[in-house]
């Protein structure tokens, strides 16, 4: 009886307070809607959403100059893309990749699990190894394809760009294996650069040195756990760090004021691109379109396309694509995306890339390399065109034919 | 080949009657074969049991109406003991005026009794019959072989095939055809007849052991398919001794072909190398050995329990956990001291199949009340007395009366426990009401409720279809896309239920088909 009083009573009270307040001025009402709570929100209502390190990231930016990625908030540019280039390639640069997908696998049998998922075998991974992970479907299209991290003997992380989770629930099914969306629960940062080393021995580790190409290990910074991996997209020397989004500021600002001796700044999402792209690595929904979204089944690529053959092991037990995989291998693939070096200050808006006089496909990325002094792209071309004697050429929107190269993925050789 | 062999050409798994028929084929093409079924005897959902001491009934399945001919021959299955009690049945749907319509061979008779409730029904009729008969001419040719596989080039195929067909049709019947495809059973009969009897009929027909009311959409297919399945049988009867004397026949003829039959051998996993099956192993471990293995058991068990889901692309997995087994039904097996009384019955009423649908009405409140899990007040059903072409099922001048009640639901409120009772009250007053004195003739039963059919047959909720017969799981689409051709996914696995092409029933055509398969895989490679 009494709590039934008092609700009454408490709105009452609350409204002669704001009747006083001087938003209202004396005698006016408030709405009471604005005393109502909003409507839960679901959480895939949700698209606009911020990084554990966007706070820090405003700070650095001097440019309010922003980017989306997978729902989140990144930064686009921090200061400018010529300083911010500079120092990934001569000395070292940190971002926020906090935005990828991380699913924890787990279980008795997450090895198998994963062998039927992948187009490559998992068994001989060692503990802290990771291995570029390739998705398909079917059909042997590229659904997505990320980086798969061995955590122990039944323990793997999934890191992809983008989820896919019902297709990984249901390829679950009838293993005996625990899929976790985990990427709340893990920040990530992206330590790149010559002088990475040297901006991690800063911050107090001697030993990264020593962590083998594609090996991770448990660090700690600062008092920290993190999860340091030599792992990354951009080419050269380059790291990752997993840790808590708690403390993921926290690791972000320390390495920020020790690097500033040797030059370390932050980069933003405009220069990791020009980064991967030299790098020569493709992109989902960028260089290619998943096999789930493919609006048509022709615009969907199988590994072999993407010139990703290297990944696919098919004289094994099932996996998701191996039949349609084989006869693909069988009869050679029909696309190729291949890297291209146009003379062409910027390469925004051209046409087809011909050759000869054919139509032979069309530039997915590209982007002016600095350090190459010339526009590269990756373009999706007919494979049957590059047997072909005529070289490739871009028609430009001005009508003129520039002849673009094909060249070796990656664009700068990795050190 | 010893008794105690565990090397053999081909395993079948499961001796219901299809898997008895793939053993029989491919034992008879020379191939050494043994059967392994989990059960004290063979037959699978065609067996014949005791009510009581002297009383004997096929137990679940009791009628056979798509058993063709060839197969019969091919096995030479009357010199196994196949003798046929009857194969011209007619059916009865039930009138509580004793106006029952008689739907036989005798086309004269069966519109005269048509016409009795629905003067108009005469023309209309013959007008639906000569319909359906038009359809079943299209539809039989696919149904007596294996259907190509829609996944990749096959496609294309079928679909030519099925358009070639079509288009012989002419405009008007393809037009109807088009319709009729996703049309509900009702919708077809509402705009045929008028009669509310024979819809009545016709509709239970069109639904009897699917998860459907005839306002469900594609029972009008499944009508025409039922229909077809027939014209490829022949006739609706039963073999002396029940439906288990038709498995007991495909038994001894498949042994005398050379096959081994070995019950009380439950498998428990189908073994994969490789992408490839080697054998079976049993539940008590025992492994036999063969590059050849054929599932009986329906396509998802098959699958996704004895090889398991790791041996199958994730697409195909998707496809298998998804195909639709659903509809309950309970059976009722009658021991009676003599005939029931029926008005207006003679000899050949007796020995027809009786169905108790008033009206669609009736039907369809059936189906709504066991998607509630609720017993319907009236419910409908299929009855036969086979003791009475096939006398010796019962002591003299005494009967068994076998009952198909669908649209019971597996988990009822209250419990089978307590619902048991009123239940079978509920069907013996219904059957009462066209028959006064059943219950004073009646002197011991068997009630089969779904539980009890899921424990013995294990098809309890999941129909007896081994997967629902609606278009989308149908013909090329059976048991799912990429799996029509009997071939299970797994190198040397088949498929050889009722689940695979050309679907339920007890017609060994699955069996069949997929025993071909199987040899004519092994002749290319």
């Amino acid at each position: 009886m009494t709590e039934e009083v008092t609700d009454q009573s408490a709105p009452e009270e609350g409204l002669d307070v704001s009747r006083d307040s001087p938003l209202n001025g004396p005698g006016v009402a408030p709405d009471p809607a604005w005393f109502e709570q909003a409507a839960d929100e679901p959480p895939y209502a949700r698209h606009v959403l911020t990084t554990p390190l966007h706070l820090e990231a405003a700070d650095e930016s001097r440019t309010n100059s922003w980017a989306e990625w997978a729902g989140y908030t990144v930064a686009q540019v921090y200061t400018s893309i010529e300083q911010e280039y500079d120092a990934l390639r001569t000395r070292a640069g940190l971002s926020d990749i906090s935005p990828l997908t991380k699913i924890r696998l787990s279980g008795r049998e997450v090895v198998t699990c994963l062998d039927r998922l992948l187009t490559r075998p998992v068994g001989d991974l060692e503990s802290n190894q990771s291995v570029r992970a390739v998705l398909c479907d079917g059909h042997g299209h590229v659904i997505t394809e990320g980086v798969l991290f061995r955590l122990g003997d039944e323990e793997f992380r999934l890191v992809l760009r983008s989820s896919h989770m019902d297709w990984l629930m249901q390829s679950a099914l009838g293993f005996d294996v625990q899929l976790e969306d985990v990427s709340g629960t893990i920040a990530g940062l992206s330590l790149a650069g010559p002088m990475s080393d040297n901006v991690l021995a800063l911050a107090g580790l001697e030993k990264p040195a020593t962590l083998a190409k594609h090996h991770g290990a448990w660090v700690e910074l600062g008092g920290m756990p993190v999860y340091l991996s030599r792992t990354g997209m951009m080419g050269g020397r380059e790291y990752e760090l997993w840790c808590d989004p708690a403390d993921a500021s926290i690791v972000w600002r320390r390495l920020l004021n020790v690097g500033q001796a040797v030059g370390l700044r932050p980069i933003g999402a405009a220069v990791r691109d020009i980064a991967r792209l030299e790098n020569g690595v493709a992109l989902e929904d960028v260089d290619y379109q998943s096999a789930f979204t493919a609006r048509d089944p022709s615009e969907a690529l199988s590994p072999y396309d993407l010139c990703l053959g290297g990944c696919v092991d098919l004289d094994r037990t099932v996996f998701n694509g191996q039949s349609a995989l084989r006869k693909i291998a069988a009869s050679g693939s029909t696309n190729a995306l291949v890297g291209f070096e146009l003379d062409l200050a910027d390469a925004a808006g051209v046409g087809p890339i011909c050759n000869g006089d054919k139509q032979a496909g069309r530039i997915t990325s590209h982007a002016w390399s600095p350090m190459l002094q010339c526009t590269i792209a990756l373009g999706l071309v007919e494979a049957s065109a590059l047997g072909a004697s005529d070289g490739f050429s871009i028609k430009t929107h001005a009508g003129e034919n520039i002849p673009a190269k094909l060249t070796k993925r990656p664009f700068l050789g990795s050190s | 080949m010893s008794d105690d062999a565990l090397q053999y050409d081909a395993i079948v798994i499961g001796a219901g009657h299809n898997g008895l028929v793939a053993a029989g084929y491919l034992a008879k093409a020379g191939k050494s074969v043994v059967v392994l079924d989990g059960a004290k005897a063979v037959g699978g959902a065609a067996q014949t049991a005791e009510i009581s001491p002297d009383y004997q009934v096929s137990t679940a399945a009791h009628l056979i109406s798509g058993f063709p001919r060839q197969v019969e021959k091919d096995l030479k299955l009357s010199k196994h003991g196949l003798v046929w009690a009857t194969n011209d049945m007619v059916t009865v749907a039930l009138d509580r005026d004793g106006k029952h319509i008689v739907l036989s061979s005798d086309r004269k008779s069966e519109v005269a009794t048509i016409k009795a409730h629905a003067s108009q029904d005469g023309d209309a009729w013959k007008a639906f019959e000569a319909r359906t008969a038009k359809y079943v001419k299209l539809l039989k040719p696919f149904l007596e072989k294996r259907m190509p596989d829609v996944s990749e080039d096959g496609a294309t195929k079928a679909a030519a095939m099925l358009a070639l067909r079509l288009e012989k049709m002419g405009p008007l019947d393809l037009r109807a055809f088009l319709q009729l495809v996703p049309s509900s059973v009702a919708a077809l009969l509402d705009r045929s007849l008028e009669g509310d009897l024979i819809k009545g009929a016709l509709s239970l027909e069109a639904t009897l052991g699917a998860a459907a009311g005839p306002h469900t959409p594609g029972t009008a297919f499944s009508y025409v398919y039922k229909k077809t399945q027939e014209a490829i049988g022949q006739g609706m009867g039963y073999p002396v001794g029940g439906t288990g004397s038709l498995t007991e026949a495909l038994a001894s003829a498949a042994e005398a072909l050379g096959a081994r039959i070995r019950l009380e051998s439950p498998v428990r996993e189908i073994l994969v190398e490789e992408g490839r099956t080697t054998g079976v192993r049993l539940a008590d471990g025992t492994v036999f050995e063969a590059p050849i293995v054929l599932s009986s058991v329906d396509p998802k068990t098959t699958c996704l329990d004895l090889v398991g889901a790791r041996h199958f692309e994730t697409p195909m997995v998707n496809h298998v956990s998804r195909i639709k087994m659903r509809g309950a039904t309970a059976k009722i097996n009658l021991a009676l001291e003599g005939l029931p009384t029926f008005e207006n019955f003679s000899d050949r009423e007796y020995g027809g199949r009786l169905l108790i649908a008033p009206d669609m009405g009736t039907v369809e409140r059936s189906f709504t009340a066991a998607k509630r899990g609720e017993l319907t007040l009236e419910p409908v059903m299929e009855a036969v007395i086979p003791s009475y072409h096939d006398p010796r099922l019962a002591p003299m001048g005494h009967h068994v009366m076998s009952i198909i009640v669908p649209n019971v639901p597996f988990d009822v409120e209250g419990g089978w426990d307590v619902q048991k009772e009123p239940f079978v009250k509920r069907v013996i007053d219904t059957i009462s009401d066209y028959a006064p004195d059943l219950s004073d003739k009646i002197i011991a039963g068997e009630v089969l409720t779904p539980p009890e059919l899921e424990e013995r047959f294990g098809w309890g909720n999941r129909g007896w279809h081994q997967g629902n017969m609606s278009f989308d799981q149908l013909l090329a689409f059976r048991p799912v896309p990429g799996m029509a051709n009997y071939e299970a996914g797994v190198r040397g696995l088949y498929l050889c239920g009722v689940g695979t092409h050309p679907g339920g029933g007890l017609t060994g055509l699955p069996g069949k088909l997929s025993a071909e398969a199987a040899l004519a895989a092994e002749k290319v490679s």
